[in-house]
């Protein structure tokens, strides 16, 4: 450091922030050759100048003391928790010997047994290295570290569903009502974070109300216009409360929405709960009021693309007989079948008053001004469309329950029966659903990438043109005959699952399933899912001992690397490193709302110190050394065109025949230079750091200009249930694990976690973990900043009990306390009482309670609460294999 | 001469801890000196709680506490209203820091490392000692300055321009169409303990 050459330097450098998955432009200080502080870059809509306190406190991370600098050997053959590994520090050449070894050993019994785990902090990198490689070399398995199985096989799958989006916001800018389910969306954490804080803020000047729907008053709930504490985990029951009191109690709903853009108006059949369909054409089928006869639902009589497009009515209620066949339009099925969820009903679950929720209810139905429109500028000049000012939103805190995707379906729900998606001051779609292309100064369109416009299904259901990832979440994939390691081929539902892998029947379900072959090599980015996932001594030695060999690119000896890994790869963390494409996918992580779009790279502020090297190019040296590498490339080229919107002209393409071995800044820069044009290579991103264009009003509020419908009304999910069933049945898999298949159906239902059923009474309290905005996932943990920030914070580190609870079990604040759950897993932490929570709740920050000897500033911080996260079928969500992240615990003192 | 002043309306805010880090990172303060802090308090009784982040800084006194309690002249108030320690008069006594009734004041005897267990310090925090010790110094009292070398470049304090709600306003106070005089003056802004008389100039907006 410190060399003749850089004295007295000051620069910054832009690129963009890797503490969480937000993503936001930064610009980093360079002093000295030291990355001394970063900013917000104002130029980037990701951010527009602002970053949270983890972007903030970036220098520590880069020259933490414990970041590892060297690849290094296990060499106690030993593993599990608590073993020491004995690591010593070896070559590159030799970890690089060693892993081409086993790779080589592995690829001769079966490709299929390597098994990539990675971290959602590094999203933008792994859809690179990991995809590449998994393609190169021909498997399959993979999970993402507490991603997926946390927070969003429910959310993502749900939202993909309805918005063709990661996740759902509220149009803060113009919204004037929200019903937050427990997310920290607006408030500093959670997705495209800080400008919807900024935005938030304002909106509160404008009268904007926020109702936080929480069992403990959070930093949102905190804020709120109203907290409402709630029973945790019951979030869609009170959804579906909601729709019922809006629809069969007050009445409101939006007719014109839900004829003309969902599934509402679609005949039901009455034997079998599936459409009514043409004959001849196979397509569903609607009642025209006026013509007082079925039509297919893309019938030019029955159908509204704009708003302001004229159409017949068409029946949402009443019976209608088709070809003989007694009809029921879903809307009035959907109807029907919330009849149950009454006030008092919903009361008794979420412990949230009937009248507060019929208040409520009311409240949105009339913030909602259905019938209101604006008149939006578009290329095509000014159009009408409606403008609906409210919108629910959530994310993991509703969503992680064995109720998950109905749940998460149950309170978008709320807005769709109002009319409120994707439309002006409505829940949106996170970042870009709809783009048509980059645009230059003088608006010419000229690559005509990255282009996504999502479009209807013959059935006139909303299909998705770009995603996050090829497993689209509509339509539903064929359930196959499984060969993946979680036997995820038979599961359309879900992205990949806990429940298999983490069994300890794991092999004997191989076998039962006829996968020929066993998990081998392990190759791990960033992920330490030793915490991450659930409880530790279930994934150590259910799922990741099984493993022959595991390598691990880190930038520290985590938990994980202590119990089981036999080399560690020093990584580069993000200001060491090129990413050619961050914000997008945009429905991954680029902000919603009105302003401009921006493609972000990330670059080296500074080279890599010591032997760290960048993970992306780590990978393209490996499958260089198995001769995969044209393989590698042309999965990166098969994959750019649904993630970054539209397929690589040929002269860009990586090269696929294995004559060529493309650096890693060469992959970054045929990219850029595809998407935008030769002259927008990696050299100009390095200048500037991104690239923006302005983004047209009705790719903002897309909904009455794309011709597609969303369902209210799940019919594929019915016959869906049956051919999973059918196969599951097929190989005997009641012998394992006796499945719900009654969550495959149409309709929503709230259904109870095991922490509602528990009939012990010695197990008397809820326990759930949540968001602190100071930290993300588990390794933000060790950054000392942090730290002394999070122990500045009164709740971060402590367990949140109810001061009246605390006084009958005589615990006071400060007393260290177990909690205990009923399969025997416990963990221990420091009570602080407050009056903010549900007296039946315990309260627990983030992912801490470190016990690694090599984050010394992480060790023993806060409290490890996925130690007592189950990871067995009933603790799953059926449906989408979310994972159950609250549970039933008793609590005494520690000594 | 302008007057800096500052106002942070609690209703934008929500308590995010990046006003605090910012301030951290741009000083590069070493452990546990939080020139700008985040007060958490709770009121009220289930469910009828109200949690509250207070954000806090030096007041920069009209009639600074600090400066009569002083013994060296080492603190001394700018014309444009910035309250300063001169690190070089400064003997180290403490007794501003019992005399500040905000708390505002923090004394570093030795730089200690961000990181246990006895390493040599960081390239970082290396880095951030030198610019420390030039800067502010060791053994001497030590405060926010409103970040003046920053508003001599025409810039913000850190605090003021990381604050995503954009909660905090800077400016002249004695200019009444300065954007902090407009909003005091428009939504009563209020000093923390008026009672006292020290005049602080940073103002606060009500959180409801």
């Amino acid at each position: 450091m410190g060399t003749a050459a850089n004295q007295k330097q000051d620069k910054w450098v832009p690129t963009c922030c890797g503490q969480c998955y937000c993503m936001c432009g930064i610009k980093a200080r360079v002093q000295d050759g030291i990355v001394t502080q970063v900013e917000g870059n104002p130029d980037a809509p990701t951010g527009r100048g602002s970053i949270c306190v983890k972007g903030l406190a970036a220098p520590h991370l880069l020259y933490d003391p414990y970041r590892v600098n060297y690849p290094m050997k296990r060499t106690n053959p030993k593993k599990g928790l608590g073993e020491d590994p004995k690591f010593v520090r070896i070559s590159w050449e030799e970890a690089l010997d060693t892993i081409t070894e086993k790779l080589k050993e592995c690829q001769d019994r079966d490709p299929r047994g390597c098994f990539f785990q990675a971290t959602t902090t590094q999203a933008s990198e792994i859809r690179f290295g990991v995809i590449g490689f998994m393609r190169g070399f021909g498997t399959p398995n993979y999970w993402v570290s507490g991603g997926g199985l946390h927070c969003g096989n429910g959310a993502h799958f749900m939202n993909g569903i309805m918005h063709v989006s990661w996740s759902i916001i509220p149009d803060f800018a113009h919204c004037n009502y929200a019903l937050n389910f427990g997310c920290s969306k607006g408030h500093g954490a959670g997705h495209t974070a800080v400008q919807n804080a900024t935005q938030v803020a304002d909106a509160r000047y404008r009268g904007f109300k926020n109702v936080v729907f929480d069992p403990f008053q959070s930093a949102q709930a905190s804020k709120a216009h109203e907290w409402v504490p709630i029973r945790v985990g019951t979030d869609g029951a009170l959804a579906l409360g909601l729709v019922n009191s809006l629809i069969n109690e007050h009445g409101i709903y939006d007719a014109e929405y839900l004829s003309y853009k969902t599934n509402s108006p679609y005949l039901i059949k009455p034997d079998d709960g599936k459409y009514m369909r043409n004959p001849e054409t196979n397509l569903p089928l609607v009642w025209d009021l006026v013509d007082n006869a079925p039509k297919v639902h893309n019938d030019p009589s029955v159908t509204r693309v704009q708003y302001e497009d004229q159409a017949h009515e068409v029946a949402l209620e009443g019976r209608y007989t088709v070809g003989g066949v007694e009809c029921t339009p879903a809307f009035e099925l959907l109807k029907e079948h919330v009849k149950k969820y009454t006030p008092e009903y919903v009361e008794k679950i979420t412990y949230v008053p009937a009248k507060t929720i019929s208040r409520i209810a009311k409240e949105f139905g009339e913030a909602a001004e259905i019938g209101s429109t604006v008149t939006i500028q578009t290329d095509e000049g000014p159009r009408k469309i409606p403008r609906r000012p409210v919108a629910t939103h959530f994310f993991r805190g509703a969503q992680g329950h064995t109720n998950s995707g109905w749940t998460c379906l149950s309170i978008d729900m709320v807005n769709h029966i109002v009319g409120a998606a994707d439309t002006y001051g409505s829940a949106l779609g996170l970042g870009g659903t709809v783009m048509d292309g980059y645009q230059d100064e003088n608006g010419n369109k000229t690559t005509g990438k990255p282009y996504q416009i999502p479009y209807p299904c013959p059935d006139g259901l909303l299909t998705a043109k770009a995603w996050v990832y090829d497993h689209v979440p509509y339509p539903l994939r064929e359930p196959k005959p499984p060969t993946r390691l979680d036997l995820h081929d038979m599961f359309p539902t879900s992205i990949y699952n806990a429940f298999t892998i983490c069994s300890p029947k794991w092999f004997e379900m191989l076998e039962r399933f006829e996968i020929p072959y066993r998990p081998d090599v392990m190759i791990n980015f960033g992920s330490n899912s030793v915490m991450t996932m659930g409880n530790a001594e279930t994934v150590t030695e259910n799922f990741l001992k099984k493993f022959k060999f595991i390598f691990s690119f880190q930038l520290y000896v985590t938990e994980f690397e202590e119990a089981v890994a036999d080399i560690i790869l020093p990584d580069t963390c993000y200001l060491e490193r090129f990413t050619p494409a961050v914000s997008f996918p945009s429905t991954f992580s680029h902000p919603q709302g009105e302003d401009d779009w921006g493609w972000t790279i990330r670059q080296p502020v500074v080279q890599p110190l010591y032997e760290r090297r960048d993970f992306n190019q780590v990978m393209i040296d490996i499958s260089e050394r198995l001769g995969i590498h044209g393989k590698y490339f042309k999965g990166l080229n098969d994959t750019v065109p649904m993630r970054y919107g539209g397929p690589m002209e040929e002269k860009n393409k990586l090269i696929e025949d294995g004559s060529v071995v493309h650096t890693w800044p060469d992959v970054c820069d045929r990219l850029v230079r595809d998407r935008f044009g030769d002259e927008h290579d990696l050299e100009y991103f390095k200048k500037r750091g991104l690239i923006t264009w302005p983004k047209r009003k009705e790719d903002v509020y897309w909904k009455w200009f794309n011709p597609s419908r969303v369902p209210v009304y799940f019919e594929y999910f019915i016959e869906s249930g049956e051919k999973i069933s059918k196969l599951w049945d097929h190989y005997g898999g009641k012998d394992f694990f006796d499945f719900d298949w009654s969550r495959f159906k149409a309709l929503a239902d709230w259904y109870p976690c095991p922490t509602h059923t528990e009939e012990d009474p010695e197990y008397d309290m809820h326990t759930f973990y949540w968001r602190s905005v100071i930290h993300c996932n588990s390794l933000t943990q060790q950054n000392p900043y942090l730290d002394e920030c999070a122990q500045e914070d009164p709740d971060t580190y402590a367990v949140q009990m109810h001061k009246g609870t605390a006084a009958e079990k005589g615990i006071s604040d400060g007393d260290y306390i177990w909690l205990e759950n009923p399969e025997g897993h416990r963990v221990k932490g420091w009570v602080s009482l407050s009056e903010g929570i549900e007296p039946h709740h315990l309260a627990i920050a983030a992912v801490a309670g470190h016990w690694g000897k090599h984050l010394p500033v992480a060790e023993g911080k806060g409290v490890f609460f996925n130690d007592l996260v189950e990871m067995d079928l009933g603790h799953t969500d059926p449906l989408t294999f979310n994972q159950d992240i609250c549970c039933r615990v008793k609590v005494y003192k520690a000594e | 001469m302008p007057q800096y002043g500052m106002v942070i309306d609690l209703k934008r805010c929500y308590g995010c801890y990046a006003c605090v880090m910012a301030c951290k990172v741009k000083n590069h303060t070493p452990p546990k000196i939080f020139w700008a802090r985040l007060l958490k308090s709770e009121q009220g009784k289930f469910p009828n709680t109200v949690r509250q982040a207070l954000p806090v800084l030096c007041m920069q006194c009209d009639e600074p506490s600090c400066m009569e309690v002083c013994p060296t002249g080492a603190t001394i108030q700018l014309d444009n209203g910035i309250v300063i320690v001169d690190k070089d008069k400064c003997m180290g006594c403490k007794y501003c820091m019992m005399g500040c009734p905000y708390g505002a004041r923090y004394s570093v005897d030795t730089w200690e490392s961000y990181f246990p267990d006895g390493l040599p310090l960081s390239e970082y925090e290396e880095w951030a000692k030198k610019y420390w010790e030039e800067k502010f110094g060791v053994g001497v009292a030590t405060k926010c300055d409103f970040c003046r070398d920053l508003l001599e470049e025409g810039k913000l304090p850190a605090c003021v321009e990381a604050c995503s709600a954009n909660a905090r306003t800077f400016g002249d106070l004695d200019d009444l169409d300065s954007e902090p005089s407009i909003l005091i003056r428009k939504h009563r802004g209020e000093v923390l303990n008026p009672e006292l008389g020290n005049k602080p100039k940073v103002y606060y907006l009500a959180p409801r």
